[in-house]
């Protein structure tokens, strides 16, 4: 075990292996306040990457109905159970994490789902939970008093992937380019121990290969400076496929560096298990903090309240602005004179959005010309 | 006859020890009958002799009368508990063994008791297997944990869901793990093969798993300690298994001059050699298996 570096935790922790940073790290940012579920990621990615015999059960990219809802079956659920009650103290993690409470003979604590578990991508979808006392949302009406709401996932692409620590083979690897995470299709010799040992499921294992396959963040899109198929196809336009900074080279000019590091608007996803995953999430503004707390951290709150003010902050609002407006990715952006513009590696301006979009108001009645006789009217409703 | 465990401590011993020297577990007298067993209980700590028989080896009938030359010999099993991830408990504690050799080629029969046959592979579904370890080089063995650094193995495995592949044609996948299964339109019904090929990743980049039209149900690897297996270009080994009344019984050949893996098997000579059983049912795979201890493969000279 080595010592590594988590920023995520404030602390060091155990790991296999020795830290070795990519030198820039794949990251997503997903605002889950956006999404309305329709799935059109999931439907991208499935018909671009995983339609083939034997990827029944894949999916590299799903939505799924928090709290109820997950893929596979209690996925996050079993290894918070498993790992038991932990305990963050401030910014630091206190507790252990999954490389930490690893049993003897084991790197990783982590459990297998069952085929069964793979049998049920829209459990729970739609389903709320809560009573009154809980929210604080229409106070009066104890009938929407209820929350839930829609968790995008796709590979969290890892600094420290539970799936490599597991992997006897060495069959996965990190990316020192982008810090994506892969399966070695010729090294791997289908063991499964990377869909125990992800404690976010997302390596998967094709039936007709007898091997591991899991998201592979869209490279020959990325490779283009081209943002993933289930970024480019969301209709809600909540992602933003960007890179991420080491935490020592922070850059507020770069739009994930300014969500993650700058802001803290944009949060990990149960950083606690120590994988420090790198797809960062806006936390829905309408459901009990203390849920949220335990799913992205200690630092939901403030992220809520920052998004909540997001009208009077021209900056946060501009970047929010330039989600869904290309399909390019963005490496720095500004927001001047009411106007978002993202720029590409070159500096060379890529797209421009308005903060607000223009409103133009037609006159009721109007006058115009009919086989060149004068003639009023009125506007109908078509 | 109580669980054996091999320890750390006992395999890095070893990997110095005389070969056929340490017993695992108590002696136990196996009393299957099978239609082709010699009258003789299997013996354990008993040397593997490999009787030498003019003519041809029975490579792929585990059945044969010519087995009958050959004594059985007891091997003791014990959970994988060396290297991570380990095997928690034992599901079988022994296998019976037995060896052959014409000069050309040395075959071994492997039997024991599994009354579950797992040949496909699927989601937490894993398949029954058994594997033949032998150093490539003579002198004392390397570490029992598939070699080390600079003291390679030649690793021989047989696969159920390989003989499947071949006993089947095959048909090892969706369809025969779910034959209920209903399929929308599949990128090898409306593509031609050589662009549907790309839709199976696996095969498409050469992995030999992900293959389900072979020949043989062995995969020859060599390797230098756990999780250092690397499949051999040319691949030499034949073999056949079939489960009958819960008892597997796997013939594994292999031509005795292992040319570029290192040296012959040749008549005359005596080698360490050890095993490995997994049970699919028991969802071994990997180094979650059953593993033996060095045993002694003796190679009768020509008479």
């Amino acid at each position: 075990m080595a010592k590594v570096s988590n920023w995520q935790l404030g602390r060091d922790m155990e790991y296999p292996y020795a830290a070795d940073r990519p030198k820039k790290q794949f990251t997503m940012i997903m605002d889950t306040n956006k999404c309305i579920a329709c799935q059109s990621c999931t439907i991208a990615c499935k018909s671009t990457w995983t339609w083939g015999k034997g990827q029944e059960f894949m999916l590299w990219n799903n939505i799924e109905t928090k709290p109820y809802g997950f893929y596979p079956t209690g996925w996050d659920v079993n290894i918070l159970e498993l790992l038991g009650e932990q305990e963050w103290t401030g910014d630091v993690y206190s507790g252990e994490t999954i490389f930490e409470a690893a049993p003897e003979g084991e790197r990783v604590l982590g459990w297998a789902p069952a085929e069964e578990d793979w049998s049920h991508p829209n459990i729970g979808e739609d389903e709320p939970t809560g009573n009154a006392a809980d929210t604080t949302y229409i106070p009066d009406n104890p009938h929407s008093m209820m929350w839930m709401y829609y968790l995008q996932r796709i590979c969290n692409h890892c600094t420290y992937p539970a799936c490599v620590a597991a992997c006897p083979r060495e069959a996965i690897y990190k990316r020192p380019e982008d810090g994506i995470v892969l399966v070695d299709q010729t090294r791997c010799r289908g063991y499964q121990e990377c869909l125990t040992a992800c404690p976010y499921k997302k390596t998967m294992f094709n039936l007709e290969t007898r091997v591991s396959e899991k998201c592979i963040a869209c490279y020959p899109k990325l490779e283009q400076g081209l943002q993933t198929q289930c970024t480019t196809s969301c209709i809600g336009r909540l992602r933003l496929t960007n890179y991420l900074s080491a935490p020592d080279e922070v850059d507020p000019r770069k739009p994930a560096d300014f969500f993650v590091h700058i802001r803290k608007i944009a949060l990990p996803i149960y950083p606690q298990l120590g994988l420090e995953p790198n797809v960062y999430y806006i936390p829905p503004i309408h459901v009990p903090a203390k849920y949220l707390t335990q799913m992205f951290g200690p630092g939901v709150e403030k992220a809520v309240e920052m998004y909540r003010n997001a009208k009077d902050d021209p900056e946060l609002l501009g970047l929010l602005m330039l989600f869904g407006a290309t399909e390019r990715i963005m490496h720095t952006w500004d927001v001047t004179g009411g106007v978002a513009r993202a720029y590409d590696e070159a500096g060379e301006e890529i797209v421009a959005v308005p903060l607000r979009e223009p409103t133009f108001v037609r006159p009721f009645e109007f006058a115009t010309e009919v086989a060149g006789e004068p003639m009023t009217g009125f506007r109908h409703n078509t | 006859m109580g669980e054996t465990q091999i320890t750390r401590k006992d395999a890095l011993l070893y990997g110095g020890a005389a070969a056929g020297g340490l017993v695992v577990g108590g002696a136990a007298v196996v009393a299957v009958a099978v239609a082709v067993d010699n009258k003789k209980p299997p013996v354990e700590g008993a040397p593997i002799v490999a009787p030498y028989v003019a003519g041809d080896l029975p490579t792929t009938d585990p059945s044969a009368d010519a087995w009958k030359d050959a004594d059985r010999t007891y091997v003791a099993l014990a959970a994988q508990q060396i290297a991570q991830p380990f095997l928690d408990k034992a599901g079988i504690t022994s296998l019976d063994a037995r060896a052959l050799h014409n000069g050309a080629k040395v075959a071994l029969l492997l039997e024991w008791d599994d009354d579950s046959v797992d040949d496909l592979d699927g989601i937490r579904r894993y398949h029954d297997a058994v594997a033949v370890q032998l150093p490539t080089r003579s002198g004392a063995p390397p570490a029992l944990t598939m070699g080390g650094p600079g003291s390679p193995v030649h690793i021989l495995q047989w696969r159920a869901t390989w003989q499947r592949d071949i006993d089947s044609g095959g048909n090892t996948g969706v369809d025969q793990i779910y034959p209920e299964v209903v399929h929308d339109v599949m990128p090898d019904d409306i593509l031609p093969a050589k662009a549907a090929q790309l839709y199976w990743v696996g095969r498409e980049a050469g992995n030999p798993l992900s293959q389900n039209v072979r020949t043989s149900p062995i995969e020859e690897v060599v390797a230098e300690g756990f999780g250092s297996v690397t499949h051999l270009a040319t691949q030499t080994a034949v073999g056949h298994g079939n489960n009958e009344d819960g008892r597997w019984r796997v013939v594994i050949a292999v031509p005795s001059a292992r040319k570029g893996v290192g040296e012959p098997l040749a008549p005359g000579t005596t080698w360490p050699i050890s095993f490995a059983v997994w049970l699919g049912s028991e969802e071994n795979r990997g180094g979650r298996k059953h593993i033996a201890n060095w045993q002694t493969l003796v190679l009768e000279a020509k008479a």
